[in-house]
């Protein structure tokens, strides 16, 4: 599940990368990793993160997209 | 009396008149009951006109009479009214016309009224026409709305004018007709039928203002009762007062009180919707953009854990461990370096105690033969032997000499 470095953006739902980036959190905090599994463990963190970032900031911009426009309350 | 008639032998007209009206005159007297459709008083003519109409069937017969049983007090014959007629059927032959010449006219009581409408009542009832199974739900907000009302009567006006307010897109598909009288029950009818066979028109109001039980009439008509119940379009009635009860409120989709009900009843109302239609779209806003807050919190927490944050420390940890195995690997190749050193002065020192140099230097001399063996007794070596001596300052050779010393 921590396959590193690739572009799933299109296919990976903001609930799945929050998923799988809890379960990355957790491995690192959990400890007993390799240098470079923990690394690779630690991109990947990053990487989710940033994907999660992107879903909620696109959400933001739909929300503000469909702003009441009407004047009338 | 007259012989047979023949082509040859045919009756003069006023044969068959007086034949004609001879037979009618044998008749006698009937009770009639029906409704006055049309009443023509002519000037002070002494006979009053009469059309007597069916309720039910589409027929009807002229009735005359005289004055003084049209106008006798306590009757007030109009048009509409409902009568029970003591007459004679006659012939007159002056013009070959047939009327029921009436010798009594009573007008049908209230209470008679009522009670023949509640047999109606109960006659459709059983028939189930007034079962709450058959009533057809409103359009939400229909855009054309059937009215059938007097034209320009108050009833009308509350319709048209609260239904706009309340919601201005609706239109109207009007049908103005006389809601009172003999014809007021087939005129609703056939603006019944015209509104129903509209496509576009979603719902069909029947308005009329308040008036006597005997001007509601019209509205207890069995027939017009029937024709709301063949509509395909739903029925709102909105007859008299909220205290009139007419059969068609009993088969109507829904009965509203008055025709301003009905129009409450028939389109939403705007204001209404448009704050209804708000605050579901705050409450959805509000939920989903707390929502969206709830997991942008929890995403900024992830991302400042330790772990995430200052991957550094992944390292740091790490690089401490280097360092102390360095200073330990170190410190280990220092100390063995160091012990071996000492050991080399040790054994330097014990070298030095050990060598024969100090007994050279005091003038002892080493004598060796030439395989290095040392020389500690003169037989060990033969005459003319090559020895080699060692002295302090250094080696020399020598060679043995027997005859030079003793033996």
């Amino acid at each position: 599940m921590s396959s590193t470095g690739q572009t799933d953006e299109p296919t990976t739902t903001y609930e799945q990368a929050r998923e799988e980036l809890a379960d990355v959190v957790r491995r690192l905090e959990a400890g007993g990793l390799t240098l470079e599994e923990s690394l690779a463990l630690w991109e990947r963190g990053e990487e989710l993160a940033k994907l999660c970032q992107h879903w909620l900031d696109r959400a933001r911009e739909r929300l503000a997209a469909a702003a009441p426009d009407d004047a009338d309350g | 009396m007259s012989a047979p008639s023949s082509p040859e032998a045919p009756w003069p007209v006023r044969t068959v008149a007086r034949k004609v009206a001879d037979w009618i005159g044998r008749l006698g007297e009937v009770w009639v009951e029906g409704q006055v459709a049309q009443l023509s008083r002519r000037g002070n003519a002494a006979t009053v006109f009469l059309t007597l109409r069916d309720p039910v069937a589409d027929l009807s017969v002229p009735v005359t009479c005289h004055r003084d049983i049209a106008d006798r007090p306590g009757l007030e014959l109009t048009e509409g009214s409902r009568v029970i007629v003591r007459a004679r059927p006659d012939y007159y032959v002056a013009r070959g016309s047939f009327s029921l010449r009436a010798t009594e006219i009573r007008a049908v009581g209230l209470g008679e009224l009522l009670a023949r409408i509640e047999r109606i009542r109960q006659l459709l009832a059983a028939e189930g026409l007034f079962d709450a199974v058959r009533k057809r739900p409103l359009p939400f907000a229909p855009a054309v709305v059937g009215v059938i009302t007097g034209r320009d009567s108050a009833a009308e006006r509350d319709v048209l004018v609260t239904a706009r307010r309340r919601w201005p897109a609706v239109r109207f598909a009007m049908h103005n007709c006389a809601v009172q009288g003999p014809q007021a029950a087939a005129n609703v009818i056939d603006g019944l039928r015209r509104l129903d066979a509209d496509a576009t028109v979603e719902v069909i109001v029947v308005a009329r203002g308040g008036g006597s039980v005997e001007d509601l009439l019209p509205f207890s008509d069995e027939g017009l009762v029937r024709a709301i119940a063949a509509c395909r379009t739903p029925v709102v009635t909105a007859v008299g007062h909220e205290t009139d009860t007419t059969l068609v409120d009993h088969v109507a989709d829904v009965r509203a009180a008055t025709p301003t009900d009905a129009a409450h009843r028939i389109v939403p109302e705007i204001g209404e919707q448009r704050r209804l239609v708000e605050g579901l779209r705050n409450r959805a806003r509000h939920l989903v953009t707390a929502r969206l807050e709830q997991q942008e919190r929890w995403l900024e927490s992830v991302r400042t854990r330790p772990v995430l944050a200052s991957p550094d420390r992944l390292l740091h940890g790490r690089a401490d461990d280097f360092a102390q195995l360095r200073t330990r690997s170190r410190r280990t190749v220092v100390h063995r370096v160091e012990g071996a050193e000492r050991d080399l002065e040790h054994a330097r020192a014990r070298v030095t105690a050990l060598s024969p140099a100090a007994t050279l230097e005091r003038g002892y001399a080493v004598v060796q033969r030439a395989d290095g063996a040392l020389v500690r007794d003169p037989a060990e070596v033969g005459d003319g032997e090559r020895l080699r001596v060692r002295v302090s300052g250094g080696r020399l050779a020598v060679v043995v000499d027997r005859e030079d010393g003793e033996p």
